[in-house]
């Protein structure tokens, strides 16, 4: 009839980019006669805020002020490739194919500014839409005199695309060795969460969330905030809350209503302490690596390490509900010794469920850990 | 100015903020009609009588689809990465999940689409399902497949493998092995807005799409495959969603709808209700992960035997996808050098399961974190002590072979110890992800670890 | 039935049975309010009638014939932002944003009955409302600041250029 606190500890990583690569993402850029910015990529918001993103890096590649770039990704007729708003690709490769687009369009611009200055390009830099001679701040062109003179003197739109794709990695199907890096980069989180667990009804209360992400560089930090927050409430879902099939392996639900199914409320929200660190990626764009997939993983095992450490069970079927946290303090399950071996949870492996170790007549089926 | 590194506001915010955002729900075009699916009610059945035409007599309703409307019906979302399609759009001879959709009426308005609907007249002969995959090889489960019950394209295995070093030797060395099972279950992707899509037919012949897909060119090519018609056919309208999660890539509302436009000649809508999301929208997978560490005293993880369940549901969709890059990642953040990883794609009659926020590792990272923590237990050693000392460091070696050029594991952990105060003694807050050297490099790690200079 | 939408008089050809959701949507064109879950589950259908945030899809026409609606697009006036359109704007409180319109309205309506209602207030207020991207937190923020009276109304785009940072980065 307690309650009890406990703390527990997780440390993740996760790839950048759908595994094995290979899936490419490609934009390209338009100036418009007053050297406004147009960028078409396919990369779907989905909440993200990629286009937020995407416009953010093609702004500072080109040099020009952030609003005078508009994004277009409603349509597959004006917008190329991307392979999707997932495997968290899409600061990094739509990013990158932003960026490489971009690339591009600067060197026109330079290349253009050059014939109007009759300066070399490689004495040109640009900063805040304009172009202007290295150490010789006097001698320059605005960004709309580039595009109006390549508009209407030179007969040029100024352009650009990029495409960005890591070749696929081939796997070894019987050592599952690859031959290149199956990712553009990997990003890493610590997360420790405290609990409260109440030894008479079961129920865990997350008090408090302390979590550590790497993303390489927050391209934007309120975004990156958002992918946090919102991912570890999914996390505290997929940890307490949270089960499609209550009952499995039976599929059966608890109804097709939200109150039947518990997703995390305003009223679940704990203290979230977030911290981000920014160790840059070799290849992405500005150093940035990613966040959004993994934002709801290190969430679910802190939580059960915490619940352990309160109150000494370990749950280790998500979620903890009430039901399963009072029927491990009721088991009080120890492990079952064997010379050095310590085994847990031996009634619901596959030996302890299956007629014949997980194996068909002919002795073929899944290898089991101890066969 | 930079933009970079700024807490600019949302590009779209002010639209968000105002009520702007045209999601496909907000999209108006005169004429559309309204779609409803028959779906299975059965976990496993074969399909004995299937006679829509009651509901094609149905005053209102403008079309009606099955199997035999789809130009290629079975046409898996990885077949461009060589995954053999095993699902078809609309069932063709059974059903082997509830929900399962097998017809699909377009009519005038919602009500009546789903009066025509249940006019469908159908027979099945139901049978035993499996629900169980860790007893999917027993001699009584349901066979769900022809093939069998996994998925066997893993090249000749049909699991995936990682092999590394000698795990026998690391077991024969260890001073204690901890084995247990974890089980992480189904979740709902719940993004708050339903699967809708709209399909208009223009003038010229193309179909307009709009879509809340997550990957517009990924779902274009599964309906221009399931169309057979070249990609300029089709235009995809989306790049706006009401939250994904991973559970708008599985595209199949976009390709029903197109059919139903093509047959009636009108736009046609396909919003799912919230009990359909509920009910028959795919979900995260349930796993099912046992782990036995080879460790010694000291809190060395000496090798790794692993065995993974994936439900797969009724079909394979992405798991196979997603198995692998388990695979790839089952040593979580930290270098464990003799390895024998078998993951395997099972089949059982629920609704496919689909890719989710972490897809493939939020598993493992949960299976290898409660692990640790359980070794930690067992041992007796502080969580973090155990971690840092088996973290990546740079030129380790991972799983799959892979040269780790810049790992932040140290990093986070250290920086998390500090944020909550927990002291830690002298030499492990003085830990980096430089390259192991003396303790941190003793014998059973040398062969996993780059030497000097030598780099892929 | 006749209904006052955002000040302007409707008689709608609705059926009396079909839900206010509808009526806004289907025949208004009003699209602010989201058909998320047509339970009355998520809260994504919220708009005031006559004074009280009500789940419009749960809400038949019958039932308030006559009655006066704010939707999102009624807020605010003049051309600039209300408090708490402005809050959420400046405290990134969207991500997908398909839930904010009911939010918002909920809002906007604790805040004028309970001008500067605290955190817990405003959680136990809002806690009907269901959000899978924000994990909640830039919504307490904004409604929090709204509370406060700490934002800016002006709708400019223009005020990027207040977010953007000084100096070179690599």
């Amino acid at each position: 009839m307690a309650k009890h606190r406990g703390r527990g500890i997780a440390t993740i990583e996760y790839p950048t980019g759908m595994n094995q690569n290979g899936d490419p993402s490609q934009a390209w850029v338009k100036l418009k006669p007053d050297g406004r910015v147009d960028v078409f990529a396919g990369t779907v918001d989905i909440g993200q805020g990629s286009r937020t993103v995407h416009t953010q890096i093609v702004a500072d590649t080109l040099g020009v002020p952030y609003d005078w770039v508009t994004m277009d990704n409603t349509n597959t007729d004006s917008s190329p490739v991307c392979t999707g708003s997932f495997a968290s690709r899409g600061t990094f490769i739509g990013g990158n194919a932003v960026r490489f687009a971009a690339e591009k369009a600067r060197e026109r611009v330079l290349d253009i500014a050059s014939k109007e200055l009759e300066i070399d390009p490689a004495d040109l830099e640009i900063a805040d839409g304009e172009v202007v001679a290295k150490g010789a701040p006097d001698r320059k062109i605005s960004i709309s005199d580039v595009a109006a003179a390549a508009t209407w003197v030179h007969g040029e739109l100024i352009t650009g695309t990029g495409a960005a794709l890591k070749p696929y990695a081939v796997v070894d199907d019987d050592t599952g060795k690859v031959d290149i890096d199956p990712h553009s980069a990997i990003s890493y989180a610590a997360c420790v969460a405290e609990v409260e667990v109440d030894d008479e009804t079961g129920e865990v209360t997350v008090e408090k969330m302390v979590q550590v992400y790497d993303v390489g560089r927050a391209i934007n930090p309120m975004l990156v905030e958002g992918q946090i927050d919102g991912g570890a409430m999914m996390g505290l879902g997929l940890g307490l809350l949270e089960a499609a099939y209550p009952y499995y392996p039976s599929a059966e639900h608890r109804g097709g209503e939200f109150g039947a199914y518990l997703m995390p409320s305003l009223e679940d929200l704990p203290e979230l302490d977030n911290v981000i660190i920014e160790n840059p990626s070799a290849d992405g764009p500005f150093g940035a690596k990613a966040i959004g997939e993994m934002a709801n993983n290190a969430q679910p095992p802190a939580i059960c390490a915490a619940i352990h450490d309160a109150v000494g069970v370990w749950v280790t079927e998500c979620p903890a509900t009430p039901e399963r946290v009072l029927r491990a303090l009721d088991e009080r399950a120890e492990p079952r010794r064997d010379g050095k071996r310590v085994i847990f949870d031996e009634a619901v492996s596959v030996r302890g469920v299956s007629a014949n170790a997980g194996k068909d007549a002919e002795g073929h089926g899944f290898i089991l850990v101890d066969d | 100015m930079k933009a970079v590194g700024a807490r600019l506001p949302r590009y779209d915010g002010l639209a968000q903020i105002t009520g702007q955002v045209r999601y496909v729900d907000d999209v108006r075009v005169p004429g559309t009609l309204w779609a409803k699916a028959l779906r299975s009610p059965h976990h496993f059945a074969g399909i004995t009588k299937l006679d829509t035409g009651k509901a094609e007599a149905m005053e209102g309703v403008h079309a009606v689809i099955t199997k035999d409307d789809v130009p290629l019906n079975v046409y898996g979302h990885l077949s461009a990465l060589g995954v053999p399609g095993d699902e078809p759009l609309l069932a063709e001879d059974e059903v082997r999940y509830k929900g399962q959709p097998i017809a699909v009426v377009a009519a005038e308005t919602e009500e009546l689409a789903q009066a025509a609907v249940e006019s469908i007249e159908i027979a099945y002969d139901e049978r035993e399902p499996l629900f169980d995959m860790r007893k999917a090889f027993d001699a009584d489960a349901a066979p769900i497949h022809p093939w069998g019950p996994v998925y066997n394209h893993f090249g000749p295995p049909d699991h995936r493998r990682i092999r590394k070093g000698d795990v026998e030797k690391a077991f024969a060395d260890a001073d204690v092995i901890v084995q247990g099972v974890y089980r992480p279950q189904a979740i709902e992707h719940c993004p708050l807005e339903p699967q809708t899509a709209l399909v208009v037919p223009e003038a010229d012949g193309r179909l307009t799409i709009y879509s809340c897909t997550q990957a517009m060119y990924f779902s274009m090519g599964v309906v221009a495959a399931h169309l057979q018609c070249p990609l300029n056919r089709l235009k995809f309208v989306g790049g706006t969603v009401g939250g994904g999660f991973g559970g708008k890539v599985d595209t199949a509302t976009e390709t029903v709808c197109a059919l139903l436009a093509m047959k009636s000649k009108r736009p046609v809508k396909w919003r799912w209700t919230r009990e359909e999301e509920f009910l028959a929208s795919s979900t995260r997978a349930p796993w099912h992960m046992e782990i036995a560490d080879a460790v010694t005293s000291d809190g060395w993880i000496l090798g790794r035997k692993m065995l993974t369940l994936h439900d797969a549901g009724a079909y394979t969709r992405f798991s196979s996808y997603g198995l692998t890059k388990h695979a790839f990642h089952h040593t979580g953040a930290y270098t464990i050098p003799n390895l024998n990883f078998n993951g395997y794609v099972v089949f059982t009659n629920r609704v496919p399961t689909t890719a989710m926020r972490g897809f493939g590792v939020t598993s493992v990272s949960y299976a290898a974190e409660m692990h640790m923590n359980r070794i930690a237990d067992v041992l007796g050693l502080d969580p973090f002590a155990v971690r840092l000392k088996n973290a990546n460091r740079i030129g380790d070696l991972t799983g799959n072979m892979v040269r780790l050029k810049d790992p932040s594991t140290v990093a986070v952990m250290l920086a998390a110890a500090e944020r909550i105060g927990h002291e830690l003694p002298a030499e492990l807050r003085g830990m980096t992800n430089e390259p192991r050297t003396g303790e941190l490099l003793p014998e059973h790690l040398k062969a996993s670890v780059a030497t000097n200079g030598s780099e892929d | 039935m006749k209904l006052y939408v955002n000040g302007i008089e409707h008689d709608l050809e609705t059926p009396p049975l079909e839900s206010l959701l509808t009526a806004l949507r289907e025949e208004l064109a009003i699209t602010s309010p989201k058909a998320g879950c047509n339970q009355g589950g998520c809260g994504a259908c919220t708009v005031i009638v006559d004074g009280e945030p009500r789940r419009s899809c749960l809400t038949p026409l019958a039932a308030i014939d006559g009655a006066s609606v704010t939707t999102v697009e009624g807020l605010g006036a003049d051309g600039a932002l209300s408090p708490i359109q402005a809050a959420f704007f400046d405290h990134y409180a969207t991500q997908c944003g398909f839930c904010v319109s009911g939010f918002m309205l909920a809002a906007h309506t604790l805040l004028e009955r309970e001008p500067g209602a605290g955190r817990d207030r405003i959680i136990e207020g809002l806690a009907g409302h269901l959000c899978r991207c924000t994990g909640y937190v830039k919504i307490v923020e904004a409604v929090e600041a709204a509370a406060r009276g700490d934002v800016d109304l002006s709708r400019d785009r223009d005020r990027e250029s207040e977010f953007l940072t000084e100096g070179s980065q690599a």
